[in-house]
């Protein structure tokens, strides 16, 4: 397969960029969309030019490293898939890609199509944990959760934070992933201790960071690789007012 | 003091843009009850003015709504404003993503919507209620009845209320649903059905609203 891209190049932070033309020759329909960069970046160092820079770890769609806009969509068209699991099977040959970077302020570009996602970390760490003593392991089963709360957790729990969400929104809004630990937590009796200062210290960070507001359009479920439900905005909207009146 | 804090935030806007936005939403139902009085002739229209009018509760009332209005707007700019500057740079290419996306018309242009629903309302109050007045002969009371029948005997005017009709419709269309998926309401069973419901009442509140100066013009009303 012959592939065409225009890709965002930018050499570091705080410095402009501007897009570029490469073709990906010989491409196997095998290869996931990231191996069919490989090849370019291995075609472009044999010509001692600078490899396109991008994320990626596991390769398997369950990390959240990977990820970047492919003609205007995060991770590309193909629902519920990270880049790394997408594959060039899907395409034809001859087809033209726009490769670019999430845009918004709180995610500033570090390189081409890699940003800075350390504002979810630090969304986490404003409330996305429970605290517990330590000591021995405890039995797997010593607090008794039903199977449909679990399975609800568990749906909001997927979450990989590879920031695609805040990608598609027009208002670059972390509320869905802000929202999916909101809700995780909010439904299991681990989470309850700190439930009330949860949402209020996460929903305070994510503003502090620089993400908009939710305008509840559902482009980030759309594109969310783990198919995250808006409905977890509106349970962490909730949660929200519910620990403002109790506050 | 934090829980006040927090209602500026981004969450606590969005509570407020859509506690406000439901309000007005059911100020409308009740002004759409007044104007489809019109259908059974000016004694019935003109004297539930006058009841409106006469109420000493009608002060409170309308400074309440001012107030909703005035939080509404100015909420919704500053939102408006933080969103935008979230994403200082756009993108080369951007598509809609589809699917499980309700990204509509409506929803991408609430700000300028809202903004054509305010002018409509300033030239709406200083047409109809601080417009003309003209009094009943036998009550003796406000004949708002032949002002309507005078002002949408004129094209210009019909088409430009109905043009606002369907501008406040678009607003509510998303405004409705996602006021209620703001205040986290809504059991999450219902998400589907209220969607559907709130595009459906956006469409009939306007139909509703756009029918009665059509009706006028038409000499359906007389």
């Amino acid at each position: 397969m012959r592939i065409h891209l225009t890709v965002w190049r930018q050499a570091g932070p705080n410095v402009g960029g501007a897009f570029h033309a490469y073709t990906a020759e010989n491409v196997s329909p095998d290869m996931s969309f990231l191996e069919m960069l490989d090849v370019v970046n291995e075609q472009l160092i044999k010509k001692g030019e600078e490899p396109i820079a991008f994320d990626s770890d596991c390769r398997e769609g369950i990390c959240g490293t990977c990820g970047f806009m492919i003609s205007g969509i995060p991770h590309g068209s193909q629902p519920h898939t990270t880049v790394c699991q997408l594959h060039m099977r899907k395409f034809n040959d001859g087809d033209s890609f726009t490769l670019e970077p999430w845009r918004a302020k709180a995610f500033p570009v570090l390189k081409d199509l890699v940003v800075d996602r350390s504002a979810f970390d630090r969304i986490i760490q404003a409330g996305g944990y429970t605290s517990v003593n330590t000591g021995g392991a405890k039995d797997a089963n010593n607090i008794l959760i039903g199977k449909d709360i679990a399975d609800a957790a568990m749906d909001s729990a997927e979450c990989i934070g590879c920031g695609a969400c805040v990608a598609a929104c027009k208002n670059a809004s972390a509320a869905l992933f802000t929202s999916a630990k909101i809700t995780h937590l909010s439904l299991l009796p681990q989470g309850q201790v700190e439930r009330t200062t949860r949402v209020l210290n996460m929903v305070e960070r994510m503003d502090t960071e620089g993400f908009g507001s939710c305008s509840n359009e559902g482009e980030c479920e759309a594109v969310c690789p783990k198919g995250i439900s808006l409905k977890n905005i509106a349970t962490m909207n909730k949660e929200f007012w519910k620990a403002v009146l109790q506050s | 003091m934090r829980a006040l804090r927090m209602l500026g935030s981004s969450v606590g806007t969005k509570i407020i843009l859509a506690f406000t936005g439901l309000a007005l939403f059911g100020f409308l139902i009740v002004h759409l009850y007044g104007n489809l009085l019109a259908f059974l002739g000016p004694a019935s229209y003109n004297e539930h003015a006058h009841e409106l009018i006469s109420n000493p509760l009608i002060i409170p009332a309308e400074l309440g709504l001012v107030a909703l209005f005035l939080t509404h707007i100015v909420k919704a700019i500053g939102n408006f404003g933080k969103n935008r500057s979230a994403r200082p740079q756009a993108y080369g290419v951007k598509k809609w993503a589809g699917g499980p996306s309700r990204k509509s018309l409506a929803s991408t242009t609430m700000i300028f919507s809202g903004l054509a629903v305010l002018l409509f309302v300033v030239i709406h109050l200083k047409l109809f209620k601080y417009g003309p007045v003209y009094t009943d002969a036998v009550t003796g009371n406000r004949d708002l009845f032949r002002l309507l029948l005078d002002d949408f005997h004129k094209p210009g005017y019909v088409v430009g209320y109905v043009l606002a009709m369907l501008i406040i419709g678009l607003h509510l269309r998303h405004g409705i649903s996602s006021a209620t998926q703001s205040l986290g309401i809504v059991p999450e069973s219902w998400t589907m059905q209220v969607l559907r419901g709130g595009m459906a009442l956006a469409m009939l509140m306007a139909i509703l609203f756009a029918i009665i100066p059509i009706a006028v013009y038409f000499g359906v009303i007389r």
